[in-house]
């Protein structure tokens, strides 16, 4: 039964990406339908593997002594992110029926979101290195196509390129690790590694463990790599929320989760990965607080969330960083599709130019209002629980500063997210824009995210269940019901950052009382607009890979002989190595 | 003369063929005389089969795989040759050389 569906759930959008192409951009309603149903049939199939998961191999197709087994596992963090990646990846297709309505090739569009959904619920089942690695370089390569998918816009098309180049940085890591484990188990599969059955050496294991990090990071957009995720905003929206809530982004964060175990004890690494959260986390709400487009402040957010979980990780609590994964993919996407539904309708993204839309789309506001108060962490809303857990763990496992931080970037968290909600929805309009209808596609995706981000909290026990021994049996992640959340969560240690969320808040009531103390942080504000300063590094990257490209083009000639003579010059080095290896 | 081994004439003829083939495949520009060059080579190459299936005695096998290429040589050669009309027909020339600009 599983096998058949972990098939469906990565053949189905992928089949759907080449019928809805064969359907012809003339046949646009077709294409919508067609779309939405490849989706949904996904969805469906990854929600049906959820009472079956196991830590057994469900797949494996002999791929050859070379490579070893395409396998696949249906285990608890697998099965929960191919449903995030599917079943969000369906309400934003449902949600581009009605934004992207009219648009020129629209089977472009829905081809290479069927690829990428399909692609990441790949990643994410597949427990053969190698596949996994070229899964995530199919969602890199997605992620590039969408973003530039309006490819006559000079600053799309270089936000692509960016997001292709930095997350392919980060493949190599995967790939090294990949290999390494390959020479020192002499399998490609990961759950050599995983059981302990197979003993690599320390340093290898660091190696493999920092070179993991690293491909996490570029690819979770966290520090130092973290500005391809803001100029990633060029993309449309839906796809925003694709691939800050559903798809790409959750990879890194997945990528550490799923070798937790394994890392936990290579030295200084724990250390490294909270160091990497709390830094992105801080900076990225820092950047949220100066940024007047809107995507961008969601983008920042995103980058913001991530380092949480990031956080959470290395302070060894996988399951809080999952949970927060779960909640935090649910209001994101209501935010960017919510966003996108404003940003549709007023033609701009420039939040000084907004305000007062809340009274022309008063649905819109209030499903944004519940996203972002999600995203706040106020109370009862999903993001409040898992956000408290995510300090809980890191009070217990990692170092007080830190905690300290993340709490105050939960203060900035609030006051960054009023701040956006307050610019948009309220005050008088800054400019006379024309707000249209938003279309009942639109309205039809973002009601069942609204009621999720108030509810999903209470599947917690439910949602452990699905990280036990019998799916996870490495991770040690017990049992985790309603009561001691409630136990865990309303404790002394919680008020702390519900002060600092309430104070966040009143800093912006109060924001005319406290001009003083802005002007006093203007040189954090220009340093926040320059990006701290690491935007360079992200340029340097994509610019050495772009030089690097560009000189190596000398190579090809396109002229036969010389391609030839290539050919020929080859097969002689590889004959005297040959005779000097027998 | 009867104890030469054929063997070795036929490995004579089977280098001096690829070899002609792959010098006219690095030497020339015109597109006929490339398909010439290949189909040589590949002529050498099928009768390299043939004689390695009677070195191990699996001259079956080797029959088939010789049969293949053969079949699949003939294909490259017509789809070759209408390339060579096509691209004669657009350019004005069968030199390859004006075949690069198709990187641009």
């Amino acid at each position: 039964m599983n096998l058949i569906l972990i098939l469906l759930v990565i053949g189905l959008p992928w089949l759907g990406a080449f019928i809805v192409l064969l359907a012809g951009d003339k046949h646009e309603k077709l294409q919508h339908v067609l779309a939405v149903a490849f989706s949904l049939a996904a969805g469906a199939a990854a929600i049906m593997l959820l009472p079956n998961v196991s830590k057994a191999v469900v797949i494996s197709l002999p791929a050859g002594t070379v490579f070893g087994n395409f396998t696949f596992v249906a285990d608890g963090l697998s099965v929960f992110l191919t449903i995030i990646a599917t079943v969000i990846g369906s309400l934003a297709v449902i949600f581009s029926t009605s934004y992207m309505h009219g648009e020129a090739q629209i089977g472009r569009y829905y081809a290479f979101v069927l690829y990428f959904i399909g692609a990441m619920a790949g990643l994410v089942l597949t427990s053969n290195m190698l596949l996994m690695f070229l899964f995530w370089e199919i969602t890199a390569l997605c992620s590039y196509a969408l973003i530039s998918f309006n490819n006559d816009d000079p600053k799309a098309v270089r936000g692509g390129i960016k997001a292709l180049i930095i997350t392919s940085v980060g493949g190599v890591g995967l790939l090294l690790g990949a290999l390494l484990i390959f020479v020192y188990t002499g399998s490609l599969s990961y759950s050599a590694i995983l059981g302990g059955n197979a003993s690599l050496p320390a340093n290898i294991l660091a190696v493999l463990a920092f070179g993991f990090l690293i491909a996490a990071a570029a690819k979770s957009a966290q520090f130092p790599f973290q500005t391809w995720l803001p100029d990633a905003m060029e993309a449309p929206s839906p796809i925003s929320a694709l691939i800050h809530a559903a798809t790409m982004v959750n990879a890194g964060v997945y990528l550490l989760a799923r070798f937790y175990p394994v890392f936990k004890d290579v030295p200084y690494w724990r250390e490294a990965v909270m160091v990497v959260g709390v830094l992105s986390a801080l900076m990225a709400a820092i950047m949220a607080l100066v940024s007047t487009d809107l995507k961008r402040v969601l983008a920042y957010s995103t980058v913001s969330q991530l380092g949480y979980m990031v956080y959470a990780i290395g302070a060894g609590s996988v399951f809080a960083s999952q949970f927060h994964l779960f909640s935090h993919s649910i209001f994101k996407a209501l935010l960017f599709l919510a966003a996108g539904a404003v940003i549709h309708s007023v033609g701009t993204r420039d939040m000084t130019k907004m305000g007062g839309v809340g009274k022309k789309l008063p649905y819109v506001k209030w499903v944004f209002i519940v996203g972002a108060l999600a995203l706040a962490g106020i109370p009862v809303f999903n993001g409040f629980w898992s956000k408290e857990m995510i300090l809980e763990a890191g009070l217990k496992g990692g170092s007080i500063v830190y905690y300290s931080v993340m709490v105050f970037v939960a203060g900035l968290t609030a006051l960054y997210t009023i701040r956006a909600v307050w610019m948009v929805f309220y005050g008088e309009p800054r400019s006379d824009y024309h707000a249209h209808k938003v279309g009942l596609a639109m309205k039809i995706a973002l009601a069942p995210l609204a009621l999720a981000a108030v509810v999903s909290w209470l599947a917690v026990g439910r949602f452990s269940l699905l990280f036990g021994a019998n799916s996870l049996p490495f991770h040690n992640i017990q049992p985790f019901g309603l009561k001691e959340m409630f136990h865990e969560v309303i404790a002394l240690s919680t008020l702390i950052p519900l002060a600092v969320i309430t104070l966040g808040i009143l800093c912006w009531v109060f924001r005319s009382k406290l001009g003083g103390l802005v002007k006093a942080f203007n040189w954090m504000r220009w340093l926040a607009e320059h990006s701290f300063g690491f935007e360079g590094i992200n340029t340097g990257i994509v610019k050495a890979t772009e030089a690097s490209a560009e000189s190596l083009r000398t190579t090809q000639t396109g002229i036969f002989s010389w391609n030839l003579l290539a050919v020929l010059g080859t097969i002689i080095i590889f004959f005297v190595l040959f005779a000097i290896g027998a | 003369m009867s104890n030469f081994p054929v063997a070795f004439i036929v490995i004579l003829s089977i280098i001096s063929l690829a070899g002609i083939g792959f010098y006219c495949l690095l030497a020339t520009r015109n597109m006929i005389k490339v398909i010439i060059g290949l189909q040589l080579m590949v002529k050498g190459v099928a009768m390299a089969f043939i004689l390695g299936g009677n070195l191990t005695g699996q001259v079956n096998l080797a029959q088939t795989m010789a049969l293949t290429v053969i079949v699949a040589d003939t294909i490259v050669a017509v789809m070759g040759l209408a390339l060579a009309v096509q691209v004669r027909h657009r350019l004005g020339t069968l030199d390859i050389k004006a075949l690069s600009t198709l990187k641009r």
